[in-house]
């Protein structure tokens, strides 16, 4: 883990007021799909605690890396208004990432609402990927040039103006019923809250195994706040507690730990 | 850079490096802040509380940013004083730095039973936590009735061969009635300020912004308050200060160290840096030599 300053190298703003964050490393060649950083700008931070990102890419032995993000506030517009030479206070990388499939187990099917489709590029760069995208519209379907060729996309959108019409949860039902998604595959999922909480209400139904990276509040990202308590099922890893801290033990967690 | 320049001394047998502790509950037990630098450099390490019992803590959201600060409910969420000896403790003693182990509970008999049980840790100190705002109902028993105060603080000295700090609240008119309840009761000295009782509001929801309703106010928003503070009680009670409240900075330290506290406590700011404590070290350090000060020169408590 580390903390420091990082030059910025470039800034793509994309639709829907989201923008692809690239920074100079050095960064850690080994961070796993679905950990995150704290970020700030190195000067003007117009909010006092740091942001929490997914890395989003990271090139070979770690020379930059690039986060995906969305300005919906202070803290993530500051983010996107950065330029070329500016720095970014980046500390990672934290939490654990999402985890390789068990031998035997069919690849994990991965649904992305968002800017949640950040964690899963590197999970993409290692595995020929199946991924759901959904958005409000159009314009929130962004980034998906960034990704390998091996990865098969489908995309939702609410207002029907790009690919399914509808929300994610029901295209992946769709597709599942299509035959065109193991329905015995895990799903790994990233988006807002009511979003994961159906996917993971679905999953539970047909018994099908489901992780999620939750989007928690936060202050320090490292563990040593204990503000970003979620309600889980007592168990000897959250030290019998009926609360994990999700920067620690989480962000990703199997649904089944969580009470919704 | 001098040998030396900074050490601190605090109490009667026991000195520090210098004068850059961590904050109780900002840093837990110094081992998530190890992963990122080395921490050995810290003044201290002053640990989580710790309360006989296990404690769940307070339902989430318990964080809210503020203007300058943040808003938290944590509500001393602590494995309690058994698995903590068991399991944190050996490990915050490896870091290096002297531990100073922060104690609280909920009753006088809480509180002597805790202290009775850390006496042999490895601690250098405690810190008796009489302020936490989000325990209680807000209620501050302890830290707002000068009586009440001695009382606590008698039982603690009774059990209590290690010398303690008693960590005082800012919620009262009566900070330097207390903290005089605490000097006459046998503290070794002091610390000021834990958290302002504070609250924000979704007004469009029509409620609190966190679960419990209140928290507890800290970062740069409070520093002028805790200063004041430290101040108030340096004129009041001739007993060594932790100064605490919206530190981030050398500049900060010295400030603190001038209105009357001996050493300083970095709580909020370690959520922005996990290593701002060791680098506000190394700050003062180079402060102090191109100003050419000396720690002596900022604080003393025959000033
Ligand atoms: C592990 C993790 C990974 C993330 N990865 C990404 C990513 O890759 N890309 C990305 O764009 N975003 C990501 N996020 C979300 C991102 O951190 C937030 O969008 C960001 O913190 C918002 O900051 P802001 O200052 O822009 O907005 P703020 O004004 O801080 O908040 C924006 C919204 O959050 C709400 N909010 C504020 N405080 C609280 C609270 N205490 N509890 C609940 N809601 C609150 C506000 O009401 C508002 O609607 C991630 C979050 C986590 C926890
Ligand atoms: C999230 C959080 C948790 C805290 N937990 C404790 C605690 O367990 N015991 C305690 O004595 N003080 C606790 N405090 C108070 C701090 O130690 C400190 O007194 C206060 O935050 C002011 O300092 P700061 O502005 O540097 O944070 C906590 C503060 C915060 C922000
Ligand atoms: S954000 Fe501080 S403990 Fe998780």
């Amino acid at each position: 883990m580390q903390t420091r300053l990082h030059k910025v190298l470039r800034v793509e703003g994309l639709t829907g007021a989201s923008y692809v964050l690239w920074l100079e490393g050095p960064f850690s060649a080994e961070i796993a799909p679905g950990q995150f950083a704290m970020l700030r700008t190195g000067s003007d931070w117009p909010v006092l605690l740091p942001r929490p990102f997914s890395y989003f890419d990271v090139s070979a032995a770690g020379t930059a890396a690039s986060f995906f993000g969305k300005a919906i506030g202070p803290g993530t517009r500051a983010l996107a208004a950065v330029r070329v030479g500016d720095e970014v206070s980046v500390s990672g990388p934290l939490g654990g990432g999402f985890p390789a499939p068990a031998d035997g187990e069919p690849e994990p099917v991965c649904i992305a609402g968002g800017v949640g489709l950040a964690p899963f590029l590197l999970w993409t760069k290692q595995r020929a990927t199946t991924v759901l995208y959904g958005g409000a519209n159009r314009e929130a379907i962004v980034a998906m040039e960034s990704f390998p060729g091996q990865t098969t996309f489908h995309v939702a959108t609410d207002d029907g103006s790009l690919g399914f019409h509808g929300n994610v949860l029901e295209l992946y039902r769709s597709l599942v019923a299509a035959g065109e998604v193991d329905q015995r595959a895990p799903v790994y999922c990233c988006g807002p809250d009511p979003m994961m909480e159906a996917v993971a209400a679905d999953c539970a139904e047909r018994g099908v195994a489901c992780r999620v990276s939750l989007e928690t509040y936060m202050a320090c990202g490292y563990g040593v706040c204990n503000g970003c308590s979620v309600a889980v099922e007592p168990a000897e890893r959250f030290g019998g507690k009926p609360w994990a801290r999700c920067c620690i033990h989480g962000p990703v967690f199997d649904a089944a730990e969580l009470k919704w | 850079m001098r040998a030396g320049l900074l050490r601190t001394s605090l109490l009667p047998g026991l000195t520090l490096a210098n004068p850059v502790l961590s904050a109780s509950g900002c840093y837990n037990h110094g081992v998530e802040g190890a992963r990122f630098g080395d921490v050995k450099r810290l003044g201290a390490l002053v640990t989580k509380t710790v309360t006989p019992r296990p404690r769940a803590g307070n339902p989430p959201p318990r964080l809210w940013e503020t203007s300058a600060g943040m808003l938290n409910s944590i509500g001393l969420e602590n494995p309690g004083v058994e698995r903590f000896l068991a399991e944190e403790m050996p490990r915050a003693l490896e870091l290096g730095p002297p531990v100073i182990l922060n104690v609280g509970g909920e009753s006088l008999e809480e509180f002597e039973q805790v202290t009775e049980r850390v006496q042999d840790c490895g601690a250098v100190a405690l810190e008796v936590n009489l302020s936490c705002p989000n325990v209680q109902g807000g209620q501050l028993p302890f830290a707002t009735s000068p009586a009440a105060c001695e009382e606590v603080v008698g039982r603690v000295r009774r059990v209590s061969r290690l010398p303690f700090f008693v960590k005082l609240s800012p919620n009262t008119h009566l900070v330097a009635d207390v903290a005089r309840a605490a000097a006459s009761a046998g503290a070794d000295g002091l610390t000021l300020i834990n958290t302002l009782h504070g609250r924000g509001i979704d007004w469009r929801r029509r409620r609190p912004c966190l679960a419990e309703g209140s928290g507890g106010l800290s970062g740069p928003a409070i520093k002028p308050v805790a200063l004041h503070f430290v101040a108030l009680v340096r004129a009041a009670v001739r007993l060594p200060i932790l100064g605490v409240g919206g530190i981030a900075t050398a500049e900060d330290v010295c400030e603190f160290l001038v209105a009357g506290a001996s050493a300083v406590q970095v709580g909020t700011a370690h959520f922005l840096d996990p290593l701002c404590g060791v680098h506000i070290v190394e700050e003062l350090e180079e402060l102090l030599v191109a100003e050419g000060e000396s720690i002596d020169n900022l604080s003393s408590l025959e000033q």
